[in-house]
């Protein structure tokens, strides 16, 4: 295979491209999905193929193929020159100069998925599925659940040196609840557990016991939920909203491409600007930082699809704009290194900005100390519906776990409770923050065509001061 | 070897292996996508694949593969695998075998030359100029080509080819950093296909846009743009996956036979349609595509099926296999009787909202959900834009705004982009109080 890509590389040159890279990229992925007790099916997919990028007279082109002979390598990359020569611009494309990685990583499975039979992974699955069904004071008419493992290997090249082999497994398992009450209605639940590590990692999620915790707090939720108050209110934030938060509000308009407009006309812009780099824009209990390289998480890689080391970045540093989310190109315009954010979710997609694990840092509470002072108030432990506006300004979080607190004390379960905020001021109002950190797992979509990456995104729990809840 | 001689051998591979069903589809795709920003090309995409989709059956045991490797061997390897798996994987008591073949397929549509990359410069060239020219300061937006041919085989004598090309663009113009309108063109050939009136509706939109203020929350009586409403209809459509049904991701469930919108609300998916950008003349178990109603006149007629759920809902599949789930192929939302201009001139007082993203639900089986407005937003008072508005979400309830449907525009647009899935033929409509939140702080 590498005597293809040496060969694609050096065609490009042919071809008069001032830049080429190729990637190989192999996905084995395998599938079981159960609904309401019975497996639908168990499945696999099985992509493998090759994707090329180059500049040509200033201008940026990829293309890819899975049918790997020279042949259809010369035809990919004639087919992106000559598009590429079509479009060739007064702005050409122009790369940061970065130190070109050689260097080959893998994640080790201890215990390796294949180990693990269908048989037994089916038994895990039909077990948790025996706990949401043996539950009496609440009834789950709809339970889906499913399980997926991915390896993906993949050779780097481009024609500054760089060639980084890597290799790892990443395993996830997402579950979508309907628990339902007579008199009660329902409460929907959808969450995703996600690691890059082997079959080791289900093992470390005791799944039967989150299943049981589950099902307890979705029938707590229906049985005993009252209306969410309506008003001003400290609230805190559990880390599963909190992840989420620094995801879509900090990682999102942080990304450099859309700061320069490149994703303006699908996943859309930022209202942060270039000149606002050092600006204040949350308290100084906020510090939200991007970091691929944490071991076995689900967004973890040690060299980005660009061949630049990976490497942990402050986004926000105690409430101020430290920095961006930068690949080579969008380095190269601001006139910085890039950051190795350059991630493709396949052979046949472009490397783009992305985020990896997106996490709030922590700080000096305990969960007791952050409720104390609170005399009337809500704590939000998670979510169902969210979303924001495509500059990342205005966003909406509908709890799902939620309490009332009142007099330093969390006390009976709410519904629904809606925060409805724009960034600065949510970031503004945090005024504690929790020492215990954890994660979750997610599917991050941008680009065009759509690349959903995995991420981690999480924190600790925090507190809000006077923020009205209910939306308007 | 053409599609359909892949999936023939996938087919027998499985059947001399010990499958008692095996349904494969090929499928071969070459696209072409240009991406644009700040009104010059960005990155320019092609990508050329094959990928086989199996599907084998024992004893009502399902496995299910996609493999990319088209040799022989790779096949053979994959075929092996899906047994192994099907073997140990416990059987799937609505299972039904395949339906029996063979059919026979209207395939009208051939596949028309694909443009000369220069061609597709210029049509991108055509948008960002047009859009400029109407007074836009930024353009962006997404070019796409794509021709996919799809061969068919399965162990019930089902056997097809069929082909189609396509050709979207997306433009979305600025007239300022906050105010942006946005238009698509998308049709099965050159000569229906527009990407000059994108331009210019996006830039239409967006100097109408110029200068938002704040929205305030309520509820209002509103215009929803196609586009708005094909994100919505998307999600409807979904809902009526039998899929969904069964996994209680539906409003729809237990719904066949009862109202659920308005008596002016018609939705068809359409799978044989000469126009459909999604057209296909078979399903993935090989059944001849159809026209199916599944709203009529605001009563819920049908879920999409394919033959498995059939069985469980007692009556004929629906041509949408999907093995697993139900998919839509072309959703028709039929027209009304006002025109675009005099629809507007219906609100005495009320919005009108161009384009919607982020839509999320907070059960699917309620249908509370929120969907954030995007480009043109506005106030309109006495059938007139007053005002360009920003920061207002939609926060409703799906079936309620299905029911509070008062008129739909005579003229209808194809709408296929991101937060689009499923190309949607849909006109404007006037929904009655629907509820709009903003931001607190």
């Amino acid at each position: 295979m590498e005597s293809l890509l040496e060969f694609a590389l050096n065609y490009a040159g042919r071809l008069g491209s001032t830049y080429a890279e190729v990637r190989c990229r192999r996905d084995v992925s395998n599938t079981i999905t159960m609904k309401n007790g019975e497996v639908q099916f168990s499945g696999f997919l099985r992509e493998f193929g090759v994707g090329v990028r180059l500049i040509v007279n200033g201008a940026l082109g990829f293309a890819s193929t899975n049918m790997l002979n020279r042949k259809n390598i010369i035809d990919i990359l004639s087919s992106a020159s000559s598009m590429a020569n079509a479009s060739t611009s007064s702005k050409p494309v122009r790369f940061s100069n970065e130190k070109m990685a050689t260097d080959k990583w893998e994640v080790k499975q201890k215990v390796k998925f294949d180990s693990v039979s269908v048989k037994d992974k089916v038994e895990l699955l039909s077990d948790i599925d025996k706990i949401f069904r043996s539950k009496c004071d609440v009834k789950f008419p709809s339970r889906l659940f499913i399980l997926n493992e991915t390896l993906t290997e993949q050779i780097f090249m481009n024609s500054e040196g760089a060639v980084v082999r890597s290799k790892v497994p990443r395993i996830s398992f997402s579950y979508i609840l309907t628990a339902y009450t007579p008199g009660k209605g329902t409460a929907q639940r959808f969450n995703k557990k996600g690691e890059s590590r082997g079959w080791e990692a289900v093992t470390s999620w005791n799944l039967d016991r989150l299943a049981s915790e589950e099902a307890e707090i979705l029938g707590r939720i229906l049985t005993e939920g009252k209306k969410p108050p309506r008003g001003e209110f400290d609230i805190i934030l559990g880390s599963e909203v909190v992840g989420i938060i620094c995801h879509e509000s900090c990682g999102h308009p942080f990304e450099a491409d859309r700061i320069l407009g490149r994703e303006a006309a699908a996943a859309g812009e930022s209202f942060v600007n270039m000149s606002m780099l050092g600006e204040m824009i949350g308290s100084e209990r906020v510090t939200i930082v991007d970091d691929p390289t944490i071991p076995n998480s689900y967004g973890y890689y040690l060299y980005d699809d660009e061949g630049v080391r990976a490497s942990r970045r402050e986004l926000i540093k105690r409430g101020i704009i430290n920095t961006f989310l930068h690949n080579r190109e969008t380095a190269a315009v601001m006139g910085v290194k890039s950051n190795g954010a350059a991630r493709s979710v396949s052979y046949s997609r472009e490397p783009i900005i992305r985020m990896s694990n997106t996490y709030m840092e922590r700080g000096e509470y305990s969960f007791e100390e952050l409720v104390e002072s609170i005399r009337e108030g809500v704590y939000i432990k998670s979510f169902m519906e969210w979303n924001i506006d495509d500059r990342r300004f205005n966003q909406r979080y509908v709890g799902l776990e939620a309490y009332r607190i009142r007099n330093g004390k969390v006390t009976n379960p709410i519904r629904n409770p809606i925060l409805e905020i724009t960034t600065p001021s949510l970031f503004m109002s945090v005024d504690a923050v929790g020492r215990e950190l954890s994660f979750s797992a997610a599917t991050c979509g941008k680009g065009d065509p759509m690349q959903g990456a995995p991420v981690w995104t999480g924190g600790p729990e925090v507190r809000l001061r006077n923020v009205r809840l209910g939306g308007s | 070897m053409e599609p359909v001689d892949f999936a023939s051998f996938a087919v027998n591979t499985g059947i001399r292996g010990g499958a008692e069903d095996v349904a494969a589809t090929c499928i071969r795709e070459d696209g072409k996508m240009i991406r644009f920003s700040n009104n010059k090309v960005t990155v320019n995409q092609a990508w050329h694949s094959s990928i086989l989709n199996i599907m084998v059956a024992v004893r009502k045991r399902v496995a299910i593969g996609s493999v990319e490797d088209l040799s022989g061997g790779s096949i053979k390897k994959s075929i092996e695998y899906l047994l192994k798996t099907a073997r140990i994987t416990p059987p799937k008591r609505d299972y039904v075998k395949l339906p029996k073949g063979p059919f026979k397929y209207n395939v009208t549509q051939r596949l028309p030359p694909s443009p000369e990359g220069s061609n597709m410069i210029k049509y991108v060239e055509d948008a960002i100029e047009s859009a400029l020219s109407k007074g836009a300061e930024r353009v962006a937006g997404t070019f796409l080509y794509r021709k996919v041919e799809t061969g068919i085989a399965t162990s019930a004598g089902a056997s097809g080819y069929d082909n189609l090309s396509s050709l979207e663009i997306s433009v979305r113009a600025f007239s300022d950093e906050e105010s942006s309108g946005h238009a698509n063109s998308c049709a099965r050939n050159e000569k229906d296909f527009h990407p000059a009136q994108a331009g210019e509706e996006a830039a239409d939109i967006a100097i109408r846009a110029a200068g938002p203020v704040q929205g305030e929350a309520g509820v209002y009586d509103v215009v929803l743009g196609p586009n708005v409403f094909a994100n919505l209809v998307n999600d409807v459509v979904n809902a009526a996956s039998a899929f969904n049904v069964d996994a209680g991701l539906s409003f729809m469930v237990n719904k066949l036979g009862e109202r659920i919108a308005s008596r002016s609300l018609t939705i068809i998916d359409d799978g044989t349609l000469s126009d459909g950008l999604n057209s296909r003349a078979f399903d993935d178990e090989g059944v001849p595509t159809r026209r199916t109603i599944i709203v009529d006149r605001g009563i819920l007629k049908s879920y999409l099926h394919n033959s498995s759920t059939a069985k469980k809902y007692r009556c004929s599949t629906t041509g949408n296999a999907g093995w697993i789930v139900p998919q839509p192929w072309n959703i028709i939302v039929e027209a009304g009787r006002l025109s675009e201009e005099r629809i507007l001139q219906e609100l005495d007082d009320g919005l009108y909202v161009t384009n919607n993203w982020y839509t999320r639900f907070q059960d699917y089986r309620r249908g509370d959900f929120s969907t954030v407005c995007r480009d043109g937003l506005f106030r309109v008072k006495d059938g007139e834009i007053v005002q360009s508005l920003k920061g207002l979400r939609i926060s409703g309830n799906l079936p309620k705004i299905l029911r509070n449907i008062v008129a739909l525009s005579s003229e209808r647009r194809w709408v296929k982009w991101w937060e689009v899935d499923t190309p949607t033929l849909t006109p404007h409509i006037l929904v009655r109080d629907v509820p709009f939140t903003r931001s607190t702080k």
